[in-house]
């Protein structure tokens, strides 16, 4: 199951986010010995304050299990500004249809082998097509992607080989890193979901988007409002002043809102009904 | 914030307000808009071919501040349709608006970041059902963000200090492609000359163009020409 948290969402997912850095501090600080920054176990960089897309990867209970990042090649990514070593010197690839992917990896920890719908082999798939499903539906003809050699032999092996490489492998950290280049057509597409048996809709539907967010918090139930035993005087006073508001209401947007304060106000029993609703009452 | 219109301005070689309807032309759209927010010059240059008075309107109600098209839209990587704004105060407010001018809430606004932290945003919309507006983004949402990307190059370089900071720097990959197309071989040719599939000739090109703010590959090939980055044959 897959999750998209962009600049537009990304303030109602920050477990979500938390739990993809930390999964990125595993992966690129520990694993591959790649020289990040690593605070508070999350790995975090310049990028992530600008607003990328993030495919995340989701298990049955939710965690995440799987990360990539997007960007444009129109403007800073990491091609251009961290990763030139990889290019050999020459300027990146530019073009409103192409775009970067990076730190792509999947949890080997929580994953099984195998391919079941709980492995490694799958959850790499799975996000490789959801990735490749976005960019293709908002417009995106190809991605370049900055992997390791093992991720290369795991694309290799899942039907879905780049078609070329910009630039030449360099030594990384412990392991070595290269700009892989792939078609986002719907052959690729169909080809990784076939090897990894990969059917139907793979994003998360609203509801399940919702359940997903931080405001969601489906263990504690809303707390009851007390009922407000308000003195006959302020009863009055704010029965007469719900009646005026919606009778002064201008527009059907001001009388909309004077009676939601009002069903409010009687739901916490601090006005009676049948005298503050107004004209109609 | 101020919106200038450039389509009032003049403007050496271009003409952007006849590119919106170029654009709308060819994708069966009914308006379009750009938004650009250059930091180097300090400017914020906007242009449309909505009718006059909704312009009038949308700048004296200062829509400019708080359309979610534009704040949210530019912290996303892909083309937000309207759809996602719907539960936005501020967007139903607009389009209440936009209505009485006959403007539809069926649209989308295409992100363009560049090299500089300047950001381009690029809307159009077309009054249809959900279900033919499904359909036809799905045909034209890579023309247009070809389109967004080559309409934001050009307003950001029209300013003479952004363009002498934005010479185009082609790879030396690009640089052989555009030399062997000066050369009168086609994309195939020069793929097999090169020995690299055609698809990757193809990003190469796009990238070319793109850098040489070029819609097509003569444009492109003429102007890296022009640069002394491509020897005439």
């Amino acid at each position: 199951m897959i999750i998209v948290i962009d600049g537009l969402n990304r303030h109602r997912y920050t477990r979500l986010l938390d739990e993809m850095f930390a999964l990125r501090a595993r992966v690129f600080g520990q694993r591959l010995g790649w020289d990040v920054d690593i605070i508070d176990g999350k790995e975090v960089d310049q990028f992530d304050a600008l607003d990328p897309a993030y495919v995340i990867g989701l298990n049955d209970t939710g965690h995440v299990v799987s990360c990539v990042r997007a960007l444009q090649t129109t403007g800073p990514h990491m091609l251009s500004d961290v990763f030139h070593d990889i290019l050999d010197g020459e300027p990146p690839l530019r073009s409103a249809t192409l775009w970067e992917s990076t730190r792509f990896c999947v949890d080997t920890d929580i994953l099984e082998r195998g391919n079941t719908r709980n492995s490694v082999s799958y959850a790499t798939c799975e996000l490789m097509a959801a990735s490749l499903e976005y960019a293709k539906n908002s417009g995106i003809s190809d991605i370049i992607t900055v992997i390791d050699p093992v991720m290369n032999r795991v694309l290799k092996r899942s039907d879905c080989a780049p078609y070329d490489y910009v630039g030449s492998t360099k030594l990384m950290g412990k392991v070595s890193a290269m700009a892989a280049l792939l078609d986002c057509s719907d052959a690729r597409i169909g080809k990784i979901r076939a090897f990894a048996g990969i059917e139907g809709n793979i994003f998360v539907s609203d509801q399940r988007a919702y359940e997903l967010s931080d405001e969601h918090t489906p263990t504690t139930a809303a707390p009851k409002v007390e009922a407000v035993s308000a003195d006959a005087h302020v009863r009055q006073l704010l029965e007469e002043y719900c009646v005026d508001q919606i009778t002064d209401a201008d527009t059907l947007e001001d009388m909309r809102a004077a009676k939601r304060l009002t069903e409010m106000l009687v739901e916490a029993g601090m006005v009676d009904k049948k005298h503050a609703s107004g004209t109609h009452g | 914030m101020s919106v200038i219109d450039l389509s009032n301005l003049p403007y050496p070689g271009n003409n952007l307000r006849s590119f919106l309807d170029s654009v709308c032309e060819e994708n069966e759209l009914d308006f379009a808009a750009y938004a650009g927010m250059d930091p180097i010059a300090q400017t914020v240059h906007g242009f449309v071919n909505y009718p006059d008075e909704w312009q009038t309107r949308y700048v004296n109600e200062g829509f400019q501040h708080r359309d979610p098209a534009l704040l949210l839209a530019s912290r996303s990587i892909a083309p937000v349709d309207w759809q996602r704004l719907r539960g936005e105060t501020t967007f139903r407010d607009i389009f209440r608006a936009a209505s009485d001018h006959g403007i539809s809430e069926q649209g989308l606004t295409v992100p363009v970041r560049g090299p500089y932290g300047d950001v381009g945003l690029f809307s159009v919309t077309r009054n249809c059902s959900d279900r033919e507006w499904g359909l036809l983004k799905t045909k034209i949402l890579g023309g247009l963000q070809t389109a967004a990307v080559h309409l934001h190059d050009n307003v950001i370089q029209s300013h003479s200090l952004t363009r002498k900071l934005t010479h185009p720097s082609l790879s030396a990959r690009e640089l052989e492609i555009l030399q062997w197309i000066a050369a009168g071989k086609s994309q195939q040719d020069v793929g097999d000359i090169l020995s690299i599939s055609n698809r990757t000739v193809e990003v190469h090109l796009r990238s070319g163009r793109s850098k040489l703010g070029a819609l097509t590959t003569p444009q492109a090939v003429g102007r890296a020409i022009g640069l002394g980055l491509v020897h005439p044959s």
